[in-house]
């Protein structure tokens, strides 16, 4: 480690935690607190990358973050920020856009041709011809800048979490610790958010001094109970202070999202350095001052040997000190507050080798530091409303107006001593107390179960604190010769100027056009220069040209963060532990996990037709409905009639939308006087839930209904076929399940294996002889084993629901969504005896009466369809067309070869010209090729009589 | 027939609390009934959002027409019984058909926050408040029950979301446990 400095007192490495890494496979060794370009500097490296488009070698320019030179891969990871990420054992990191390698790069050649490589030369050149641009994709893809993504890299445990912190700061240098602590210490809830691994900003590279008062803030804000979270980054500021954090040192995660809702945020980021303009500004040995001091003082590295400082601040010139201390030879100090400047920067690409003054003269430097400016970065109090203003007087921006629950501290807002910076934290703290004590209250006093709070709402405190000032600071943005301004996209100032001349001259159009400030510094270093530049092509100040809106995120984010936790409920039934014992072969049908097949459905079919089978309905949705007025909600809801429904009965219904679509379809039953079930699609429990209460709560609030949903409160099991009587008589002793006791339509409660409090219907899906049996779910488990156990002899077995879909579709039953569309109004259906317009109103009722009066348009016909070719089966949406013509007039809606029959079956929706029994109708099947198929009489190709079903 | 068989709930692979870690329980089998009465009413002397315990029956007012009591059996039906409603209160059981799950410990409103959006600091979520939220995305009734000192939640959900709700409060409840690693 060659370049490594003698131990320091503010260095944050542990120089007793040696870690071994490699860099293109070259080992190395460095320090655990080593960021990876501090160790890779301090082994004698100084080219950690490639520029995006000419692929000019680049060194550190920031050291932190922010910095766009120093993106490697990390292993499997792309894009890490190698100034940023801390070193780890055994650490594979190697160079990124180079190929074959770093130090040889032929992509370099895009710098031979750099002057015809300008804005817009992509968007211009491989727009035509069109025909080629999937062989231009191919070829410019591989000139993608970037790391490598591994897809085989598994997901890693990202996490979320909701907070509601009375006040979060953003920032952790000393404004915002002295905000986070006054605060925190009139009893508020605080989260301090630091973008760095270190609080105290830039006390941190500041002198012994500088860091005692960083460490005695941190003391002082741990004892005070602030939550702090470093190397984390609070991305984004939404409306009512919904605050985004990025946490990406929590342990035993890779990246935590957080979501915050603050009740005052203190912004609080410092300020960013600014990069200065000119020719050469991007070699390996240029670099910002702030750069310099963190490699010194924090990590103990010697930046270069022999250096030229540009300095236009206190910062430059205690970068010369520092240099000085660490051995540096001090070749040149220009100050640019006496007018010195410097021309450009010379070097080999490979390193700087001198520096031109602009008088002409060079000085021989491999290091120039530069110390020109701040960027104020105001992305939270833009995304707060706000629109800073340039000040030309301290050559940065300022914010204008915040809004109540935004108050900005610190550097952004203006200058001072330390202590002062300090003080302004503090009284920023104490605002945001108070004023987070008022939202407090106002959210107490508006949720119910909140602590009443004592007193009347207090007034928002208005802002009296006392400001900071701003300081004068020389506006240094270009030199005289043309340099990089965006590091990240390798965008020039020259760049610029061309985009502007061709007419890209307002900044948010530039900024499009030529990509500046959109790269992974997100604007942080090159949005002033780049506004100073284009302010110099339109002959304006900054001030007229004005800015572009920073909007979030502040720093780039992690796509697995952002996915969080992955949260996909799933819902099973209290049979799904037997299903999965016993060959289940699931289908997922909306959260619902279900069996589909125990593994061979046409045997389940057959078994259902000659013996008995038991299928698992659970998802059935189930409301329960009490009240006087049950049946006039029933007369709303269905288009027929519910108001005679006798006790014991149950009744099929359709239900439509206001626009007589159809909506969904169930049975009802009357339990007792004011008790009723009502069924509905598996799909559709939520949704009638949400319908009915919608007609009651905004349209009916005096009928006396509850509605309650208890889909889930039973285990729902069919028993079907000739023998399921025979079946169900074996376990229950206190109902008649005789034909005549317990008809058809009918519903009854009793103890089913020794399980009280069950309901069952007699109805039939699949066209059987078949209760519905409706079991309280925690005992669920119990009747089912039982069933199956005292069915042995019967040939009992359970079926899917693949089976129970061919039962259906032999029996001619359509399934609402299946069947039916967003278009299907109800009379297609067939069931227009059950639209009941007589009645005083139901949903749908004007759209059905039009749609069924004169002169309206035909609507389509639900048939059963019989194919000519006994064993092919249309897929399902297969076109039916008017023979001897490619006119559509209708689709195969269902169709299943049907194990029963022999034959294929189908239900399709066709124009009514095509409806009657006996047409024949031409459908195309998915290969193009067309077939035949008949009409039917009835929609059930099985037992159209019902006589099974009514056994 | 047979005697009533036992209960089972829809947490079937229950696993155990990590040492330090908030405890996840299974209280499903509690009996639970849903009484139901017009809004604005209070049939059981306690308000929407709050929770009142008589004879070891927590009595919590889930919405505006909705309380719900869970307890042992026989003392549900003792209160219900020793309980005068007028014609327009309804009372339904629940209790096969709601997923009943507590959480307790010091962190164990910092476990909540990592599925649920709801602000559990003492003055907003305090003992003896109710709620209703999303947690880790299935819709859930919350009710701040203190037990022994510590703070502690039932969450009241669908019966068919039992496992999957389970797994997903239990991993929220794991970086609390002595064993996850610290920074």
């Amino acid at each position: 480690m060659i370049r490594r400095l003698e131990p320091r007192s503010g260095e944050v490495i542990d120089r007793a935690t040696p870690l071994k890494f490699t860099w293109n496979s070259k080992k190395h060794i460095g320090y655990a607190g080593d960021t990876i370009v501090s160790a890779l500097l301090a082994n004698n490296e100084s080219v950690f990358s490639r520029s995006m488009k000419y692929h000019r070698r680049r060194g550190v320019l920031t050291a932190d973050y922010w910095d766009p030179n120093t993106m490697v891969q990390v292993g499997t990871e792309p894009n890490v920020r190698g100034a940023h990420r801390l070193l780890e054992a055994d650490m594979l990191v190697s160079a990124q856009n180079a190929w074959p390698s770093l130090d040889f790069d032929v992509k370099a050649a895009n710098g031979l041709f750099g002057r015809f490589l300008t804005a817009g030369f992509y968007y211009k050149t491989f727009i035509k011809p069109q025909r080629l641009w999937p062989a231009y994709e191919k070829v410019l893809a591989r000139f993608a800048p970037g790391g490598v993504v591994d897809l085989n890299t598994p997901h890693g445990y990202h996490d979320k979490r909701y907070c509601h912190p009375d006040v979060v700061v953003a920032g952790g240098g000393p404004a915002g610790l002295a905000a986070a602590i006054s605060a925190a210490q009139a009893g508020m809830n605080v989260m301090l958010v630091e973008h760095n691994h270190h609080l105290g900003g830039h006390l941190r590279w500041g002198t012994d001094e500088d860091r005692a008062v960083a460490d005695e803030l941190e003391a002082t804000a741990r004892m005070a109970g602030v939550e702090i979270l470093t190397d984390s980054t609070v991305t984004g500021r939404y409306d009512d202070n919904w605050i985004a954090v990025s946490q990406r040192n929590h342990p035993g995660v890779v990246e935590r999202l957080i979501k915050a809702r603050a009740k005052i945020l203190v912004v609080a980021p410092g300020l960013i350095e600014r990069p200065y303009v000119f020719a050469g500004n991007d070699l390996p040995g240029v670099m910002l001052s702030g750069a310099a001091r963190r490699l010194i003082n924090m990590y103990a590295v010697r930046p270069g040997n022999r250096g030229v400082v540009l300095t236009a601040n206190a910062d430059g010139d205690a970068a010369v000190v520092d240099l000085e201390r660490a051995g540096v030879e001090i070749a040149a100090v220009l100050d640019a507050r006496a007018g010195e400047t410097i021309s450009k920067a010379s070097g080999s690409s490979r390193h700087l080798n001198s520096v031109t003054l602009l008088d002409g003269s060079t000085v021989k430097a491999d290091l120039l530091v530069t110390a020109v400016g701040w960027t104020a970065p105001t992305s939270l109090l833009n995304m707060a409303g706000d629109r800073p203003c340039y000040s030309p007087k301290a050559a940065r921006f300022f914010s204008t107006a915040l809004p109540d629950n935004v108050i900005a501290t610190g550097g952004i807002v203006g200058d001072g001593r330390l202590d002062e910076l300090i003080a302004h934290g503090a009284s920023s703290g104490e605002l945001a107390a108070e004023r987070a004590a008022a939202v407090k209250h106002r959210l107490r006093s508006t949720v119910t179960r909140a602590q009443t709070p004592e007193g009347p709402e207090p007034p928002m405190p208005a802002d009296h604190r006392d400001g900071l000032c701003k300081a004068p600071h020389p506006e240094l943005y270009r030199s005289d010769t043309h340099g990089m301004v965006d590091f990240s996209e390798d965008v020039g100032s020259k760049d610029l100027l061309s985009a502007a001349a061709e007419g890209f001259d307002s900044v948010e159009l530039l900024k499009r056009f030529t990509t500046a400030t959109m790269g992974p510094s997100q604007g942080k270093l090159e949005t002033v220069n780049t506004v100073a530049v284009l302010g110099e092509a339109r002959g304006e100040s900054i001030e007229e040209v004005g800015t572009t809106v920073w909007r979030p995120p502040y720093a780039p984010i992690s796509l697995g963060a952002l996915a969080g936790r992955v949260f996909e409920p799933v819902r099973v039934s209290s049979l799904h532990e037997w299903h999965t014992a016993n060959n289940m072969k699931p289908i997922l049908a909306g959260q619902w996990i279900r069996p589909d097949h125990y593994g061979d459905p046409a045997a389940e079919v057959t078994n259902v037709r000659t013996n008995v089978g038991i299928i698992d309905v659970t998802p059935l949705g189930k409301l329960d409905l009490r009240g006087p007025d049950v049946p006039r909600l029933l007369n709303l809801l269905y288009t027929n009639e519910w108001s005679k429904l006798p006790v014991g009965r149950v009744r099929y219904g359709m239900m439509c939308a206001e626009d007589g679509v159809v909506a969904d379809d169930g049975v009802t039953g009357r339990l007792g006087e004011d008790h009723y079930l009502m069924t509905t699609t598996s799909s559709g429990a939520g949704q009638i839930w949400q319908w009915a209460e919608m007609w009651l709560q905004t349209e009916h609030p005096d009928w006396q209904v509850h509605v309650t949903p208890v889909t889930t409160g039973y285990t729902s099991i069919n028993i079907a076929g000739p023998r399921s009587r025979d079946l169900l008589t074996r376990l229950v002793d206190d109902v008649d399940l005789s034909p005549v006791a317990f008809e058809y339509m009918n519903v009854r409660s009793g103890t089913i294996a020794g399980v009280a409090d069950c309901f069952m219907w007699r109805i039939g899906f699949t066209g059987e002889l078949s209760f519905e049996i409706h079991v309280p779910a925690g005992f669920g488990l119990h009747v089912w084993e039982q069933l199956i156990e005292k069915g042995a002899d019967l040939g009992v077995g359970p079926f899917g629901l693949e089976a129970q879909r061919i039962m259906r579709l032999e029996k001619g039953h359509f399934i609402v969504g299946q069947d039916t569309d967003g278009l299907t109004k109800a009379p297609t259906t067939g069931l227009t005896p059950l639209i009941r317009l007589d009645k005083a109103d139901f949903a749908g009722k004007p759209e059905l009466e039009w749609s069924l009066g004169a002169g309206a348009p035909e609507l389509p016909v639900l048939v059963a369809i019989r194919p000519t070719d006994p064993q092919l089966v249309p897929d399902e949406a297969c076109q039916i067309l008017r023979k001897g013509t490619a006119e559509i007039v209708g689709r195969i809606t269902s169709s299943r070869f049907s194990p029963t029959l022999g034959r294929s079956v189908c239900l399709g929706q066709v124009t009514p010209e095509f409806a009657a029994a006996g047409t024949e109708i031409t459908v195309r099947l998915c290969d193009g090729s067309d077939t035949t198929a008949t009409v039917m009489q009835h929609h059930a190709h099985f037992d159209p009589e019902g006589v099974r079903l009514r056994g | 027939m047979a005697d009533q068989p036992q209960f089972r709930s829809s947490v079937t692979n229950p696993v155990a609390t990590p040492a330090g870690a908030p405890a996840l329980t299974d209280e499903s089998s509690l009996t639970k009934v849903s009484v139901r009465a017009r809004v604005g009413a209070s049939p059981l002397g306690v308000d929407f959002t709050r929770t009142d315990r008589r004879d070891g029956v927590l009595i919590a007012g889930i919405r505006p027409d909705e309380w719900l009591l869970l307890g042992a059996g026989a003392g549900v039906e003792a209160l219900l019984a020793g309980t005068e409603f007028d014609g327009s209160v309804n009372r339904i059981d629940v209790t096969h058909s709601r997923l009943c799950l507590r959480l307790s410990g010091v962190c164990s409103a910092s476990a909540l926050e990592k599925v649920c959006s709801l602000d559990f600091d003492d003055t907003m979520f305090p003992d003896g408040a109710t709620g209703s939220a999303s947690v880790a995305k299935v819709s859930s009734d919350l009710i701040r029950d203190d037990q022994d000192g510590e703070p502690s939640y039932l969450i009241l959900a669908d019966r068919s979301f039992g496992q999957y709700l389970y797994d997903a409060i239990h991993d929220t409840t794991t970086e609390f446990s002595s064993a996850w690693p610290s920074s």
